[in-house]
């Protein structure tokens, strides 16, 4: 029989070997070693791809590289890194969006990249970011420091499917991009053509709303010239005239096709946290999305047979500039990492050419490095978003552009909703972020920020 | 039997725990070396609970309060800002939207998941073969996590495919997303709340239990019909029950996080309409990077939390009966 003291003692063991088996799983830091968080579950073999192709290179024939996968809950929510950092269990590497960059820099939850340039490059710190598009290597300064180097990118236009329009009575001319750019008018009589409702007053058939998709506030502003900073005053400008004609443009959609009636549209054929193969588009009764790049993997993963197609965004009058964003991801080395030489050649060699002419055209998405673009690494379908690029830009690289966001997307459904006018919901947004940003005093976004990105060979 | 009468029961029985009223002084050193000795292995056999609280719960709600005084990111150190914090919350206008989306949460949700969770325990106390069997049935939807059960509210509530528009349409009535209003997201979370009421049925089911059966023969005995014995025995002895339920339910309403989370993607909309306090702080704590800040909020809703509680407890005094134990 077994004595209490045997029990005990063997419990107790037990336990203790059962907990440190758990915090054993955690590699020990290492000049090779490399600890990272990747590009997510479902893309867990193109960080693999990138890892063997490192592994045979010179540099990387003695990186030990352990690859996780944590997920973020929100777009914004560092919980899961900043709970990792504290507790010492960094990643040496990191898969960020690229629009979190400059908080996290402005929290301290980055490592700048300038000194790791200087120490192991030939090349200025200047020379060596030129490898990469513009805005891209903005969206990663903060305060003159560079936190990070950029992967992919993207940008904004609008999606439609031929097929329903031509069947709606569409002229399909007007969205044929070689040709035209629409306007908003030409858009708004197409999708009077394109709704169709049942006897109860629901939307069978949609056109397009300018909140839907990628209709974020920020997809207009550029287009309406609406700034969110005045670097020279170094200010907030969000209840400037124009942001409020952004959600105007919120207000004049709603009032002609009521929010909740397309809200109900949108729920019923494209419900929140549907797979991605539950959309309104693929099952033949959305007309026209806000989109980007992205989306042609999925295109031909589960709609192969759908004509779908690519427009610019909408402009005010025939003739005026095209415009768009872009946003994408990029590695990071949090604070708290194990910097090694195999890292800096690690993180150079997935962001530069050989791994971006790997993974990104898989991905659908655009190469930031300059050689990718030229050398047209990317999936063919998005060659028009690549011609977007040079006059594309970043969301602007703000300390506070998680809460910017967040008002500006809380405030789009308020007014598409009625219950804020454009004027209120400007003022609402300049009276939520002005005094965030006070905390800042001084802040410049990289001089660049807003220019044309030049692209060789466009 | 009330309280007092079983106290000065006990009081009087000579074999008690009562002291002697002479003790040699000897004999009183030994008792005093077996109650330390008793109290030593007491604190060690709950240590593990002490140690847990000490840790876990008043060292963070210390250190939360300390840091409700600076501006902290989560990296950098903190830096001492006084007050300013509490004054932001008070200013805020999304806090009072946060605090007016959870008071109509609490004000509904709260009375509404006791009257569910009685009829349940009502329900599963009745006298039937089959009752282990309804007792599972009506308990089985608490065991479905909050995360999960919010999916399945979200095709539910599918204005096309779901049931709850299929009956709107029966009287006439078209297609709403429920999720897509303000007000109507708000209702929503509400009724997924009531599935989770099982928990708070397994409490009343024990009270139900407890009442004495001889009580119910006696005022059977009086003529009292079912309404008459629900309503002046059932009901006020199963008051200090409904006490429980009800601070649990208050303290749960005020962090309510998992379901607006889910269905909103974690941002609150439309229109801040699920937008409620716990998921306010936990945006400013985690995406805003102002732990400072969240951390006010947080000690603000624990001093409404400790207030609302005492003032159930000092409202409980007229309304809970503790004169009846089991029979």
């Amino acid at each position: 029989m077994i004595s209490r003291r045997s029990l005990l003692t063997g419990a107790t063991a037990a336990g203790l070997a059962l907990g440190l088996g758990a915090c054993a799983s955690y590699p020990d830091p290492g000049p090779n070693v490399i600890r990272y968080w990747g590009v997510g579950a479902a893309d867990k073999d193109k960080d693999e791809q990138v890892r063997e192709a490192f592994r045979a290179t010179d540099a990387g024939k003695d990186a030990q590289i352990y690859i996780d996968q944590v997920p973020s809950s929100g777009v914004a929510d560092m919980s899961q890194i900043i709970t990792a950092v504290r507790g010492g269990t960094a990643p040496d590497l990191w898969w960020m969006d690229r629009f979190n960059a400059v908080q996290n820099a402005s929290i301290g939850l980055l490592e700048p990249l300038d000194e790791l340039i200087e120490k192991y490059e030939d090349v200025s710190p200047e020379e060596f970011k030129s490898q990469w598009i513009q805005f891209a290597v903005d969206e990663l300064t903060y305060d003159g420091k560079l936190y990070g180097l950029p992967c992919t990118t993207d940008a904004r236009g609008l999606m439609y499917n031929e097929d329903l329009l031509r069947d709606a009575g569409v002229d399909l001319d007007l969205f044929d991009a070689d040709q035209h750019v629409l306007t908003w008018d030409e858009l708004s009589e197409a999708v009077e053509q394109i709704v169709e409702i049942d006897d109860r007053g629901n939307y069978t058939r949609f056109g397009f709303a300018p909140w839907l998709g990628e209709g974020w506030p920020y997809t207009w502003a550029f287009g309406l010239d609406a700034q969110a900073y005045d670097n020279d005053t170094a200010t907030v400008t969000l209840d400037s005239p124009q942001w409020e004609s952004v959600f105007q443009l919120y207000a004049d959609w709603a009032e002609r096709f009521p929010y909740a009636t397309v809200d109900a549209f949108m729920a019923t054929y494209q419900p929140p946290n549907a797979p991605p193969t539950q959309t309104a588009m693929f099952s033949g009764h959305l007309g026209i999305d806000i989109t980007g790049p992205w989306q042609i993997s999925a295109n031909e993963k589960y709609a192969p047979d759908l004509p779908l197609k690519f427009t610019y965004l909408p402009v005010a009058q025939e003739g005026d500039p095209t415009y768009t964003w872009s946003g994408g991801q990029c590695l990071v080395i949090p604070a708290g990492a194990n910097i090694t030489k195999t890292l800096w050649e690690f993180l150079k060699f997935y962001a530069g050419y050989e791994g971006q002419s790997r993974v990104v055209p898989q991905y659908g998405n655009l190469p930031t490095n300059l050689k990718a673009i030229e050398e047209g690494t990317y999936n063919p379908k998005a060659e028009l978003f690549r011609k977007m690029l040079p006059n594309s830009t970043s969301r602007p690289p703000l300390p506070v552009g998680s809460a910017m966001w967040d008002t500006l997307t809380r405030t789009r459904s308020s007014v598409a909703l009625g219950s804020r006018t454009p004027a209120e919901a400007v003022a609402d947004n300049q009276s939520m972020i002005a005094p965030k940003m006070d905390l800042f005093e001084g802040y410049r976004m990289p001089d660049t920020y807003g220019q044309p990105s030049p692209v060789p060979g466009s | 039997m009330s309280t007092s009468q079983a106290v000065d029961a006990r009081s009087a029985d000579p074999g008690g725990a009562a002291e002697p009223a002479t003790v040699d002084p000897p004999a009183r050193a030994r008792r005093s070396t077996v109650r330390r000795r008793n109290l030593r292995t007491a604190l060690l056999f709950i240590s593990p609970w002490i140690i847990g609280v000490l840790i876990f719960i008043v060292y963070p709600v210390a250190y939360s309060i300390g840091l409700s005084f600076t501006r902290y990111s989560g990296m950098e150190a903190p830096t001492w800002v006084g007050l300013q914090n509490y004054v932001t919350a008070f200013l805020d206008p999304l806090v009072r939207t946060s605090v007016g989306n959870t008071v109509f949460y609490a004000v509904i949700a709260v009375p509404l998941g006791l009257v569910v969770a009685l009829t349940l325990a009502i329900a599963m106390n009745q006298n039937v073969r089959e009752v282990a069997l309804y007792r599972t049935i009506f308990y089985a939807p608490s065991l479905i996590p909050a995360f999960a059960m919010s999916f399945i509210f979200i095709v539910f509530l599918n204005p096309q495919f779901g049931v709850f528009n299929r009956i709107l349409n029966v009287f006439g009535g078209s297609n709403v997303n429920l999720l897509g209003d303000p007000t109507g997201v708000k209702i929503a979370i509400i009724l997924m709340a009531q599935l989770g009421a099982g928990n708070a049925a397994l409490i009343f089911l024990a009270g139900l239990r407890n009442v004495p059966k001889t009580v119910y023969e006696a005022a059977r005995v009086d003529g009292a019909g079912p309404i008459r014995q629900f309503l002046s025995i059932t009901f006020p002895l199963l008051t200090p029950v409904l006490l429980f339920n009800l601070i649990t339910g208050v303290s749960g309403a005020l962090q309510v996080f998992t379901e607006a989370y889910i269905v909103t993607n974690g941002t609150g909309d439309p229109d801040a309409g699920a937008l409620f306090y716990m998921m306010y702080l936990y945006k400013n704590a985690f995406g805003f990077a102002e732990l400072g800040y969240a951390s006010a909020l947080a000690v603000l809703l624990f001093l409404v939390g400790l207030a609302l509680a005492l003032l159930i407890y000092w409202l409980s005094r007229r309304f809970v009966n503790y004169d009846v134990e089991a029979g």
